[in-house]
This record gives structure tokens, sequence and C-alpha cells, in this order.
């Protein structure tokens, strides 16, 4: 399959993976406090941290993915240490779950496909990302730039579910992160290994996954 | 001594006792031995005025196979003004089978114009466990507060545990809605290498491997600290030191 269908497949929200079930924790931000005019700071500051972070994940995972017998499990310890909130880490495996789904049925034969089953622990969103875009075969900066796409999309997507917000100023948001996107992009292609991959930590992020998970009444799964 | 040469605490276990082997002073801190409880428990005094641009305090911390050490500091550290230079802050802590460390850090001020790295390494063998907290605290009264980055890293038995990068250098994205907002203190009580039953608070959270961490963000020092209180005297007993939370009170920097 081309590169950039897979591209525009990992980027459609169409794509059955389950992500319109998540808000990115915008759920739980609103909840705290934060108001509309919040928001492009709250998505742009997920790239920077969260964002990189899951990102270069995904990127390290492709890469192993390219050679075969490859040790994703690795990838994915480092990325479990770097997630210390447990109902996040949740909500990442529900996603991993879906793209793991696609892979299974779509390329069953595929070695990076295969690697799936040799993790110790169900694959978060970013691993299971990297192993999608192996089996379509994109670029690293097109795996880094899906994960940063979805995880600034959801918050967007979830902004116009929560807030009363028009759909083009969503999408104004999307656009002036365009540039800190590609800036993290480029960061996340320089990471050589699990053992430098970046911690970049939000606080806030984690704080409102625990407040979410507590809750009885909420819209998004997190 | 040369002028960042670390300072060094280790402890071993003898018997039925922990005996101190080491106690090293550095140019900026003195260790000091208070009493014991569970095992020594040393102070880590402040031998001058830290931390200045082009200070580099380092510590090292060992404890044997089966050893308590608990680790109190009487006084905050301030990182001052750097007028353009930088301060660095590192700890490496290294606990053996069986062992424990428990350290209640006093509250890290980080003063307007400061620009400051810590980084805190530490290495658990299996059995081994660390009950850490540490507080941050963005500027003395009425200023915003200067840089801050600080790393921590816990390897369990050569895995990956814990590992957190707080990057509270730009002002922008540390007052961002998803690092601190407009808080300006950060509380973390971070337990490693015991995995607790249960989790009484929604701010306690299971790490993947066999740990724990709580956050509190608050105004003050001396809030964040109080309502970590909880958790940490909690996780104090998993790790088999029961000595009361805060025998050594400090409140300076709130």
């Amino acid at each position: 399959m081309p590169a950039e269908l897979g591209a525009l497949l990992l980027a459609d929200g169409r794509l059955p993976t389950g992500g319109h079930a998540h808000s990115g924790g915008l759920e739980p931000a609103l909840a705290a406090g934060a108001g509309p005019d919040d928001v492009p700071r709250y998505l742009e500051a997920r790239l920077r941290t969260v964002g990189l972070v899951e990102a270069t994940a995904a990127v390290l995972t492709l890469r192993r993915c390219r050679t075969a017998g490859a040790d994703v499990d690795e990838v994915q310890v480092a990325l479990r240490a770097r997630m210390p909130s447990a109902p996040a880490r949740t909500a990442s495996e529900l996603l991993g779950r879906g793209l793991a789904r696609l892979a299974r049925r779509l390329w069953p034969e595929h070695p990076a496909v295969a690697a799936l089953d040799s993790l110790g622990a169900p694959p978060l969103r970013p691993v299971a990302l990297g192993v999608v875009g192996a089996a379509v075969g994109m670029s690293d900066a097109q795996v880094a730039r899906a994960s940063l796409y979805d995880d600034a999309q959801t918050v967007a997507a979830a902004a116009l579910k929560l807030l009363p917000v028009d759909p083009t100023d969503a999408t104004r948001w999307l656009l002036d992160a365009g540039p800190t996107l590609e800036e993290i992009v480029a960061r996340a292609l320089t990471c050589t290994g699990p053992d430098t991959m970046p911690a970049t930590t939000a606080p806030l992020v984690e704080q409102y996954s625990l407040d979410h998970a507590s809750r009885s009444r909420r819209i998004f799964v997190a | 001594m040369t002028r960042d040469a670390p300072a060094r605490i280790v402890v071993e276990q003898d018997g039925a006792r922990t005996r101190i082997r080491e106690l090293t002073a550095s140019t900026y801190l003195r260790p000091r031995l208070l009493g014991s409880g569970a095992g020594p428990r040393v102070a880590l005094v402040a031998a001058c005025a830290s931390l200045l641009a082009g200070d580099h305090l380092r510590l090292e911390v060992e404890v044997g196979a089966g050893a308590a050490l608990e680790l109190v500091e009487p006084s905050g550290t301030v990182a001052y003004d750097a007028r353009g230079g930088r301060a660095d802050w590192t700890a490496s802590v290294r606990v053996e089978a069986g062992g424990s460390l428990v350290w209640g850090a006093a509250p890290f001020v980080v003063a307007h114009g400061a620009d400051v790295h810590r980084h805190t390494g530490i290495d658990l063998e299996p059995g081994a466990a660390v009950l850490l907290r540490e507080t941050f605290v963005l500027g003395r009264s009425n200023e915003c507060g200067g840089a801050l980055r600080s790393t921590l890293t816990a390897v369990r038995d050569r895995r990956p545990l814990q590992a957190e990068d707080l990057d509270l250098t730009d002002p922008v994205l540390r007052g961002s809605p998803a690092v601190l907002g407009t808080r300006r203190v950060l509380a973390t009580a971070t337990l490693l290498g015991i995995r607790p039953d249960e989790l009484a608070d929604p701010h306690e959270t299971a790490l993947d491997g066999p740990g724990a961490l709580r956050r509190e963000l608050a105004d003050h020092a001396h809030l964040a600290e109080d309502a970590l209180e909880p958790t940490w005297a909690r996780w104090r007993r998993l790790v088999g030191q029961t000595r009361p939370a805060r025998t050594v009170t400090c409140r300076t920097a709130a």
C-alpha cells in the first residue's frame, strides 16, 4: 500500500479505531476550570510534552519493525515508565487495541504485526501506530506527524462536543499549532533509542486523567 | 576535596543494625547523623548559600543490602538569580536488595532569574524500596520564579521504572493548562520498588512496574506537602520506616 494512503487512513477520524471516544484529557481539563480560550494552549502544550514522548515512541517502534525480530517491547517498557498515570496507560491501550485489531486483520502476515504478540502488555497507541506505519511503509516523519496530528485532532474534535465552538475555529487551532507540530516531528526523529527517549512530563495532564477516571458522569473515555 | 566533589552517604547492614560506612561532606552539603530509627537518620545540612550560578551540587547515596536510611533536610534549598549562568544539582541513589531509603526533601525554591537543572538517578535492586518526596517552588513570595528543569530516572533490576522530565524552563509552557497552569508549587511523592495493595486517594496512581506516585499542585509549599501527607505516611509504613513524617519541619519557602 502506498505510504501516502496509509498516512491519510491513520489521520482519518472515520478509521474504526475508537478514537472518537477520547478527548485527550480535554473533558477533565474543562471540568477543572479551563475555558474555550485555553484549548489552543492546552493542545499545543500537549504536543510539546506527552505528544513528543508518544511521537518518539511511535518512531522508535517503526524503526525497529523494519528489522525482523526486533525488540519492540523495549520501546513499550520505556514508554510505560514515562506514563505514571494508570488511567492514561489504560486509555492508550484502548486506542492501541483498536489499531492492533485493524493491523491483525489487514496485514496478518507482516512481521511488524507479529511483533505485537511478543509484547509483555497490550500495545499502547504509539507502539501500535508504529507497527501500522511499518505495515503500510510509512516514513519516520509520517508516523511522528500522524501521532501528533491524532493527539491534536482528538482535543479539537472533543472541544466541538464539549464547548460552544465553531468548527472553523477548531480547524484554525490545528493550523496554528502546525509550526509546533513540525518542530516536534523533527525532535522525535532525532532520538536514537529507548534509553534516550524524551520523558517530558505534563503534571496537569496526569492529574486530569486521574480525576476523570474517578468520575462516573462523563462523555469521553479519557 | 575539589569544589564539585560529591557529598556521599553510604550505609550497610551489620548484623541486626544499619551502620554508616561513609559520611563525606562537600562544598555544598554536610551530612550529619541525627539519630536512628529503622536505620540511621541523616540530615543534609547546607554548607553554604547554594545554589548560585556555576554551582554543581552532587550527592551520592548508597544503601547496602538489607540496610535502612532516612534523609532529612533541615532547610529548603534556594536556587538564586543566576544572572545568565546556570546551577546544577545531581543526586545518584543506589539501593541494594532488601534495602530502603526514605527521603522527604525540603522545598526546592527557584528564585526569579535562577536557571537550575536537577537530576535524580535511582538504581534499585529487586526487593529494594525508595520513598521520595520532592517539592518544587517556582519563585519566593511575589516572584514568578526562574527556570527549572528536573529529571528523574528510576531503574529497577536494569529495567526502567519511572522516567520524568519536568521542563519548567519556558514560562509559557509551564503556565499552560497542561503543565502547571497558574500554580507555582508542585509536590510529588514517589514510591519505588513496592506496589501498594490499594490506592486510597484519586491522585495516587500505580506505576506500570512496582511503584506508585502522587502529585499535588498548590500555591504554597505547605499546602502541597500537607495534601501529600496522608499518602506519605501510608507509603512510609509500606517501606517499613514508620517514624513520623516530619520530625524536622520546614516552611521557610512557603
